[in-house]
Formats: structure tokens, sequence, C-alpha cells
């Protein structure tokens, strides 16, 4: 019987291959897959709309101050931004971050709710409940709002 | 959407090769019946028209866990899930998301299982049947863990996606079964284990890894399980 | 880390089901540089399709009790090797009608003839055991059967392997044997993983491909008695028993009942085919597996499918044979020195065989092999623990 000596090149082709070929994608990775929804659960609805609503609440806060701190540059910078701020479509952007506010917060007491385990196999239902809840909400801020001015 | 015999469906097979500076899509018609499931259209494209087609699958009967694809973005065993179930015109097929891509339908398994903490019992107890006795010498009828480690769990998952270090639902639930059944494993060690950023408390609720699951294992109510039970043990030590 | 050191000879198995794991298992721990080949994944041709019956040996002991022998021994050793990897819950071999009742005699000779523990029980008994029988069964006989998981338990042959120096390529499929005067010095392989093509060289080329033997052997050139017979399985969901059910018979379609997790696996039937790849799941005998497996549990009709399928069992026969079905071929292994049958040197098959006797195979053909290689190391399967099933993934057995 003959005996091999040394590396074997035919399976160093191999080995060798597999490693030259590079690093290996990873799929589907990526910030996209928070947003996706499509056939995806109650639960995973929940989890996108607090991830965006989360930004969106941290752009406001920003915002926010930056509005304060007109305040800094006087009365008439104040006054000149009330003006906007008064405004059917500022008033829109208003129940925007009420909607916000809700979706975000309401989530936020079923999330403490269910992350700490103590209403676990009643996440579904409880959405629904704040999905209720919230939009009750929603439209009376949105008709007072609306409604005044 | 059920296809009467004698008729094809369009397939989007995700391709890669080691080496290859990008994936592809390969488009066949494949012929499929009423009970086709996507496993069996893939192998006949790799008998019929592509052999260098790389699947990977073993029982073909949610027991082993390894033919998991995503169907139209959809994760499931390729092996029970009916073409009949698959609604649009197209197939698309890919691999499971969020591990690396080995070539092909094929993911590199190895980091879904370095997640995993030390080995554990697999059998557990079987709570089917409770009222059936047992013969003299056998203390209690065990059956296999529910988890076919199949990955469809951290295919779902959006922290997954973002997030490598996470250690994810497959391995947290597994830790959760060793603490509600202890066989003898530590569980001390487990609670530590799960007891960090990357595990029990990176989790965010949002129960696709539920979702996702073929078998039952009900990975996100076990992690908040887990979670209640590290709470807890948080204010017996403070 | 188990080496013995001395030889530096290479031995390439084909086939990385339950046999190809267990051979390089038992060549690394022997000291023998091992590389392994599979076009798919492991376990993915017959090895991991099979309900995961770990046999007693029980159905053949009237009619192939050189199986029984060897199946009720492999049976032991793989609880010993491979703690943790079974149900063990025994199994109960079920008497419904008279015919069967008049084989009992002869079941229970057999399986004292061939050391196979078995009790007999009465209707209550089993019943007490097993609540979803079927209430009109009139004996039932409780003998060592287990559940494994068909696809984990043989890799924890290929974790330990790997552990042991062994290489073991998945996705890389064997395009051509390499024959040089009438000898077998590689095979011509291509890695599916990448697209490359590579000649490996090797001392001995071992068929281990099951039902795909004979092409594999035809690329040596030579002939094996293989013939492929596939056999339908039903899974339904609900575990409608703990225990192995079996029918009290000489064997049949759909005369088995394995739990499998949260499923129940109904088997089998039995035909022949040409091509292993190609395999029905004729719906006659889908509807025969619900048949038959009501009459041992009769929540079968009533519960939801789960999956169907096809395996194709490697069963040994010359095709000149008259058995159509495949049912009357002996259910042993056998390891083939093509030297000394076909004079065609560095080549030997393993086959045949059931998913329980996987070790007892790899002793066999490594004996051999050693044998044609000088080498003089004594098998240490059966002692040897088996690594946890994770580790043959969990560094990358994937290269």
């Amino acid at each position: 019987m003959s005996v091999r000596r040394g590396a074997d090149p035919g399976l160093d082709e191999i080995r060798k291959g597999r490693e030259e070929a590079g690093p290996v994608p990873r799929k589907g990775v990526g910030p996209v897959a928070w947003f996706d929804i499509r056939r995806r659960g109650l639960g995973h609805f929940a989890f996108s709309l607090n991830r965006i609503t989360g930004l969106g609440l941290v752009f406001y806060l920003y915002l926010h101050l930056a509005v304060l701190s007109t305040l800094l540059r006087g009365e008439d910078a104040w006054d000149s931004f009330l003006g906007v701020a008064t405004s059917k479509f500022f008033l829109l952007l208003d129940v925007l971050l009420i909607f916000g506010l809700l979706a975000h917060g309401l989530n936020g007491l079923r999330l403490a709710l269910v992350g700490s385990g103590r209403a676990v196999d009643q996440q579904k239902a409880l959405y629904r409940s704040i999905q209720v809840i919230g939009t009750i909400l929603l439209l009376g801020a949105a008709l007072r709002l609306m409604g005044s001015e | 959407m059920s296809a009467p015999a004698g008729t094809t469906r369009r397939f989007r097979i995700f391709r890669f090769k080691r080496g290859d500076d990008g994936h592809r899509y390969d488009e066949f018609d494949v012929p499929v019946h009423e009970r086709t499931t996507v496993l069996e259209a893939l192998r006949w494209v790799q008998l019929r028209k592509d052999p260098t087609l790389a699947l990977r699958h073993s029982c073909f009967h949610a027991s082993c866990g390894t033919c998991g694809v995503r169907v139209n973005g959809r994760e499931g065993l390729g092996c029970v899930t009916a073409l009949a179930d698959v609604s649009g015109d197209t197939v698309t097929v890919e691999p499971i998301a969020n591990l690396p891509v080995l070539n092909d339908l094929v993911a590199d398994m190895a980091p879904f299982v370095d997640r995993f903490p030390a080995p554990h019992p697999n059998v557990r107890e079987s709570e089917f049947l409770p009222q059936a006795d047992t013969p003299d010498d056998v203390e209690g009828y065990g059956r296999f863990e529910d988890c076919i480690e199949c990955g469809l769990c951290l295919s779902a998952c959006p922290v997954a996606a973002t997030d490598d270090t996470y250690v994810g639902p497959a391995a947290l639930a597994y830790a959760q079964r060793m603490l509600e059944e202890a066989r003898g494993t530590d569980r001390e060690a487990i609670l530590d284990w799960a007891d960090s950023e990357a595990g029990a408390w990176r989790c965010h609720a949002s129960f696709e890894c539920t979702e996702a699951c073929p078998s039952n294992v009900r990975p996100a109510q076990r992690i908040m399980a887990l979670r209640k039970e590290l709470g807890s043990r948080k204010k017996v030590s403070s | 880390m188990v080496r013995s050191g001395a030889s530096s000879s290479h031995v390439l198995i084909v086939g990385g089901g339950g046999t190809g794991g267990a051979l390089a298992h038992d060549l690394a721990l022997r000291g023998v540089k091992v590389t392994l080949v599979e076009r798919g994944e492991f376990t993915s041709g017959t090895t991991g399709r099979h309900h995961g019956l770990l046999h007693s040996g029980a159905r053949y002991a009237v009619n192939d009790q050189e199986s029984a022998i060897e199946c009720i021994e492999e049976n032991r050793i793989l609880r010993t090797i491979a703690p943790g990897s079974f149900e063990e819950n025994d199994g109960l071999f079920v008497a419904i009608t008279d015919e069967d009742m008049a084989y009992l005699p002869a079941f229970l000779e057999g399986c004292a003839a061939t050391g196979i523990p078995a009790q007999q029980l009465t209707p209550e008994e089993a019943l007490r055991l097993e609540p979803n029988l079927n209430p009109a069964l009139q004996a039932a006989v409780r003998v060592p059967d287990a559940t494994m998981d068909a696809m984990r338990m043989p890799l924890r042959f290929f974790a330990t392997a790997k552990a042991n120096g062994a290489e073991l390529f998945n996705y890389v499929d064997v395009a051509g044997l390499v024959v040089q005067q009438g000898t077998v010095t590689g095979a011509a392989v291509r890695d599916l993983v990448t697209g490359r093509e590579a000649r490996v060289d090797a001392d001995i080329v071992v068929n281990a491909t099951g039902p795909w033997s004979e092409q594999v052997a035809r690329m040596a050139g030579v002939d094996v008695p293989i013939r492929p017979s596939p056999g339908v399985m039903l899974a339904v969901r609900g575990r409608l028993c703990n225990m192995v059910i079996n029918r009290l018979h000489r064997s049949g379609d759909g005369d088995i009942i394995v739990p499998q997790r949260a499923l129940s696996v109904v088997g089998t039937s039995s035909w022949s085919v040409e091509d292993p790849d190609d395999l029905d799941v004729p719906a006659d005998h889908v509807r025969r597996m619900v048949e038959e497996g009501s009459l041992l549990i009769p929540a079968v009709r009533e519960a939801a499918f789960r999956a169907a399928w096809s395996a194709a069992r490697p069963l040994i026969g010359s095709k000149d044979e008259a058995a159509d079905t495949g049912r009357e071929l002996s259910r042993t292994f056998k390891t083939i020195d093509h030297a000394v049958d076909d004079g065609v040197e560095g080549f030997v098959t393993i086959t045949g065989g059931k998913g329980t006797t996987l070790r007892g195979m790899a002793e066999t053909c490594a004996d051999v092999i050693c044998g044609k290689l000088g080498i003089e190391e004594a098998c240490r399967t059966r002692e040897t623990i088996l690594l946890p099933h994770n580790a043959a993934f969990a560094t990358g057995a994937v290269a």
C-alpha cells in the first residue's frame, strides 16, 4: 500500500477554496428588519411602531428645545413663533405628536407588564386594548385641538 | 390558493457561492400539485434543472430543523410548508436571515449553535398522556425537548437583525427550560448566563420568534418567564 | 484528542450518512487520517429520514435472527456511548387479530433465542401503559425499543470524529473516482460551496452512500448488489404514544408508530426503484399508513396531517432475486472489499444495515480497512462516549 506523505493538494484546494472565498455575507441584516411589517404579527407591529414613534419623539424633543430657545432671543422672536404655532397645519402636527405619545406611552405600559413576565399571555389582547383606548383619546384630543381656533 | 394537478409555479431562488461578488436570483417554473411542499419543489429544481443548487434537509417531517428557509419573506420549514398555503404569483425562497450564508439556501449554523449555553439534557419529562402508567422499572416517560434548533426564531427576530451579540430566542428558551425542569443543571449558572445585556434583557418583545417557531417552543413567552425569575432573584439578593 | 500517531495512510469516505459518520469516528480513534465528503447536509440521505426507532431487534427475531442479534447488541451499546440521545420508553408489540395471536409464540421464542428481553402483557396492562391503544388488542409484548432523533444521534459520531482530527466536508460532491491500473487512487470532487473542482488522493476510498452505493460503485467499474427500496412515512400531529408501538406480525405496511416530540410517525411501506433521488410519495401508501396505523392507535385516523415523505433503504440482494417489494431481503449489513470480490484495489463498500447498527457497521468496515492498510489498532467505539451533537457545527465542521 502506498503511503501518502505531506499535504494533500486536492484537499488543500477545497480547504483553501473555502477560506479564500472571503467573508460570508449575512442575509437580511439591518434596521430594515425593524420596519418591515409585511407578513409579521401584532407584536412586531407594536415593536415597529414603538421604534418609529421613539425616533419621532426624540426628534420632537430636539425640535422643542430649539423652539424654546427662541425665548432667549426676546419677546418678538417668541411672538412670531406663536403665530406659526397656532396655524392649522401646526396643530395637525400636534395631533401627530399626541399620536406618537399615546402609541409609545401606552405600549410602554404594555411592555412593562409583558417584559417583566406578568402579563405575557395577554400581550395581543393588551395591544388591541391600547389601540382602542389610544384611538379614543387621540380623537378626543384632535377634536379639542382642531375644534378650537 | 391551491394548485390543481398539472400546473406550475414560478420560483425565484436565492443563489450565492462563496467567492461570488454578490447574490442573484434564479427563476424556475416548477410543476406542482395540491400537496407539493416548498422543499419538494426545491429538490425538483436540484434534480432536474440545476444540480449545483445547494439545499439543506434531513428528516422531511419538521423534526430535524435543517430545512429552514424564508418563503416570500416569511420563515418556515420547507418540508412542511405547502405551496397551496403560499400566496402570490412568484415564490421567492431565501436562506434564513441573521446568519452567514454558506452557499445558496444553506445558512452557516455555527454562529447559531455557538450562542447556546453549555449542553444540557435534551430529554424532558413527557407531558403527554398523563393518565398513563409507566412500567415498574421506568420512572416516567421521557421525550425530546421541543426545540429542533432550526434557527427560524433567530431569523425572525428584529433585534438579531442588528445585533450579532444577542444570544437569541432559541438559546434563551433552552435556558428557561432548564429552570423549568432542572435535571441536575446548575440554576444559578443558567441565571447568571441569561442575566446580561446580550441575554434576556436584549429582547424587545416583538414576539416574532414565537410566531415563526414550527415546534411550539414559544420562545418569547419563555424569555419573559426568564426575566420574571431574574427580576425576583435581584429582589432576594439586594 | 486521541491519536496513535503511527499511520499516514489516508482514507476517503464517500457518503455522510450515519454509516460514514460512524466510520470516520472509528478510524479517527485508530489514528487513521480520514476525510469524509457528503454532497448535501450530513444525514440528508436515508439516515435523517427514518422514524427514529432504536431497534430492539424484535421485529427480526423470527425471520432474520442475524439482524435481530446485531440490533439488540447495538441497542445496548448506543445507549452507553450516546447517553441522553434516546427516549428510553421501551416499545410494545401489539396483537390485534387472531392471526397476530398465532404469531405470538414464535415471536416470544425468537426473542428468547436472540437474547431480546420480552415481557408479555395482558390487554389491561398494555392499555394502562398506553391508553390510546386499540382497546380490542388481544395481547402485547414489551421490548427494549427506544426513540432517537434520526439526525442528531448520528451527528454525535460526526462531532466526535471531527474533534479527533477527521476532516468532514458537507456540500462536496464526488463526480467520479480515479482508477489507475485497477486501483482506485482517489476521487474527483466538486465543492458546491465555491464551485471549485479538485482531485483528492486516498489510499482507500470507502463507498458509504447507502442506496446510492451502486451509482458510486459504477464509478470504479464494479457492481454492488444494492436495491434502493423506498418506503413511505406519515407524521401526524399529537404525541399519541410514549412507547414505540409495533404490530405483532411478520413485517407489513404501516406496522409501527414512533413518537417524535409532539408528532407521531407511522411507517412504513416498501417498493423498489432504480434511482434513489427520484422518490414518489404514493397517495395510496399514505392512506395505507392511516389504515394500518389506526388499527394500532385509532386516534391516528383523526389526527391532523403534518408531513408525508419517502426514504430509500439500501437493501442487499442481487437483482435476479424474485423479491419485488424488498421486504424479503435481509436487513443485515456487509463490507465488500472490491480487491477480493472484483480485483479492484483501494475500494471498499459498506452497505445494507439499519440506523440502529451504524456503529457496528463501522467497526467491521474499519477492521477490513485497517487490515488492508496494515494498521494494528483495535476498535474503541464500544466504550468511547460521544460528544454532544452541537459540536459537529459549533466550531465549523462546515469549513
